[in-house]
C-alpha cells in the first residue's frame, strides 16, 4: 500500500497548519471589525433632526405617503435610502457615515432623507420593515422624532440574522425600551394591517429592483430642481457622500 | 473506490498540500495568489459598492476590505469566512503546482494544465456566490440557501484541493 514518506507529511502539516492559522487570523480579525463597529459614538436619538410626513411624490417617482422623511422638507435634494433592519452593512452605515451625514447636510437643509424599507434577507427583515411602518403611522402626526429613536434603537440593537431577533415579540421587547413609542398599538397595528403593508413594501421593493438596487444599503441621490440624480450602494464613506451630494447639487 | 486508490488521492493531496514549503519562492508565490484571491472573492461579495469605492479611488482599497471582511463575517459567520480564507489559500497552492508543472513538463503540458483554469473559476464562484448572485438580480438568494450559502463555499473549497493535487 502507498504510503508518503515523513518529509512530504512533515509539510503537509505544516502547510496545513500555516492554512488553519491564516485562517483563524482573518476570522479573528473579521470578529474584531465586528466588534469595533458597535462601539462607534451614535448621533444621540434625543436630539436629531426633524421628520415630515408628506403625501406627495416627487419628481424621481417615489411616493412619500407612508416614508419618514428626515430634514428640512425645503431641502434642494432628496436622499433615497433603502435599507434591510437585518442588513449588517446597513448597520455600519447608520453608525460609521450617517450622523456625519445629517450633520453636514440634513442640520444644513441641503438634504432630505427619505427612508424607504427594502427587506430582502428573510421573514424578520419583513417583520421589521412592517413594524417600521406601523411606528411611523403612530407617531408621525405628533411625536415624529421618535421614529428615529425607534430606528436607532433597533439598529444599535441589531443581532445575527435568523438567530431570532428580529421576530415580533422581541421587536417588541425593544419597542417597549423606546420612550413615547406605545408597543401594544404597534402590536394592534401589525395584526390589523400587515398584508396590506408587505403590499405596498413589495411595491417598494419591485420599485427599487426596477432602479437597478441588488443590495443595500443603497442611495440615490435627486436633485429635485435641475432632475438629476446619482447613486450609491453600500456603506461608503462619508467623503464620498459629500463628493456625490456636491456633484448632483451643481448638476 | 477501493482502499489503495483511496491511500492514493491522500498521497497525493498531502504532497500537493505540502508542495509550496518545498521552496521560498514556491512559499511567496502561493502566500500572494491566496492574498489575490481572497481580496477578489471579498471584493466580489458586494461587487457595485466595490466598483464604486474602488472606481473612485483605488485609496479606498484598504477600506473596502476591511468592510467586507467584516460584513463576510456578520452576514456568513466564522464558517463563512473560513471558507472563504480556505478557499483562497487552496487556491494559492493549486495555482503554484499548476506553475512548477509548466516548468518541469515545459509548455507541451500547459495545454493540458489550462483544464485547471475552469476548475478553478467554477470553485471560485461557488466560494463566492452571494455578489455574483447579486449582480444577476438574486439579491439574498444566498440567505434562503442552507447555511446561508456555506454548503456552496464547501463544495467550491473540496474542489479547490482537488485540483491542488499534483498528476500521477
Amino acid at each position: 500500500m502507498e504510503r508518503p514518506d515523513s518529509q512530504t507529511t512533515r509539510r503537509a502539516v505544516l502547510a496545513s497548519l500555516g492554512t488553519v492559522t491564516a485562517t483563524g487570523g482573518v476570522v479573528y480579525a473579521g470578529a474584531q471589525l465586528d466588534s469595533g463597529a458597535t462601539e462607534t459614538v451614535r448621533t444621540s436619538p434625543t436630539d436629531g433632526p426633524r421628520f415630515h410626513s408628506s403625501s406627495e411624490s416627487t419628481g424621481f417617482g417615489i411616493d412619500l405617503d407612508g416614508h419618514p422623511v428626515m430634514g428640512s422638507m425645503d431641502a434642494p435634494l432628496d436622499m433615497y435610502y433603502w435599507s434591510d433592519y437585518q442588513c449588517p452593512f446597513c448597520r455600519r452605515f447608520e453608525e460609521n457615515t450617517f450622523p456625519t451625514l445629517i450633520d453636514d447636510h440634513v442640520r444644513s437643509g441641503t438634504v432630505r432623507v427619505i427612508f424607504i424599507e427594502f427587506p430582502y434577507l428573510g421573514e424578520g427583515s419583513i417583520t421589521a420593515a412592517v413594524m417600521d411602518r406601523c411606528i411611523w403611522r403612530q407617531v408621525r402626526s405628533d411625536e415624529p422624532r421618535r421614529y428615529w429613536q425607534w430606528h436607532s434603537t433597533v439598529y444599535g440593537r441589531q443581532g445575527e440574522k435568523g438567530s431570532g431577533w428580529a421576530s415580533k415579540s422581541n421587536l417588541l421587547e425593544i419597542t417597549r425600551e423606546v420612550d413615547g413609542v406605545d408597543a401594544d398599538t404597534v402590536d394592534t397595528c401589525m395584526q390589523e394591517n400587515r398584508s396590506e403593508i408587505e403590499s405596498s413594501i413589495a411595491t417598494d421593493v419591485e420599485r427599487a429592483r426596477r432602479l437597478g438596487l441588488r443590495g443595500s444599503p443603497a442611495f440615490i441621490i435627486y436633485n429635485r430642481n435641475a432632475d438629476k440624480a446619482g447613486k450609491l450602494v453600500g456603506a461608503q464613506p462619508a467623503a464620498r457622500f459629500d463628493e456625490a451630494i456636491t456633484t448632483v447639487e451643481n448638476a | 473506490m477501493s482502499d489503495s486508490r483511496v491511500q492514493a488521492h491522500v498521497v497525493r493531496l498531502l504532497e500537493g498540500l505540502g508542495y509550496p514549503l518545498t521552496s521560498v519562492r514556491r512559499t511567496l508565490v502561493t502566500v500572494y495568489v491566496a492574498a489575490v484571491i481572497y481580496c477578489l472573492l471579498v471584493l466580489s461579495t458586494f461587487p457595485t459598492y466595490s466598483a464604486q469605492l474602488l472606481g473612485a479611488d483605488i485609496a479606498y482599497f484598504d477600506e473596502a476590505i476591511l468592510a467586507l471582511t467584516a460584513n463576510t463575517y456578520q452576514t456568513a459567520g466564522a464558517v463563512g469566512l473560513g471558507l472563504v480564507c480556505g478557499y483562497a489559500i487552496m487556491t494559492g497552492i493549486a495555482v503554484t503546482a499548476a506553475v512548477g508543472r509548466v516548468r518541469v513538463a515545459g509548455s507541451q503540458n500547459a495545454r493540458r494544465l489550462s483544464a485547471v483554469l475552469p476548475g478553478l473559476l467554477a470553485s471560485g464562484c461557488a466560494s463566492c456566490g452571494a455578489g455574483l448572485l447579486g449582480l444577476v438580480g438574486l439579491a439574498g438568494a444566498l440567505a434562503t440557501l442552507p447555511f446561508d450559502g456555506n454548503l456552496l463555499r464547501l463544495a467550491g473549497l473540496l474542489l479547490a484541493g482537488w485540483l491542488s493535487r499534483p498528476p500521477r
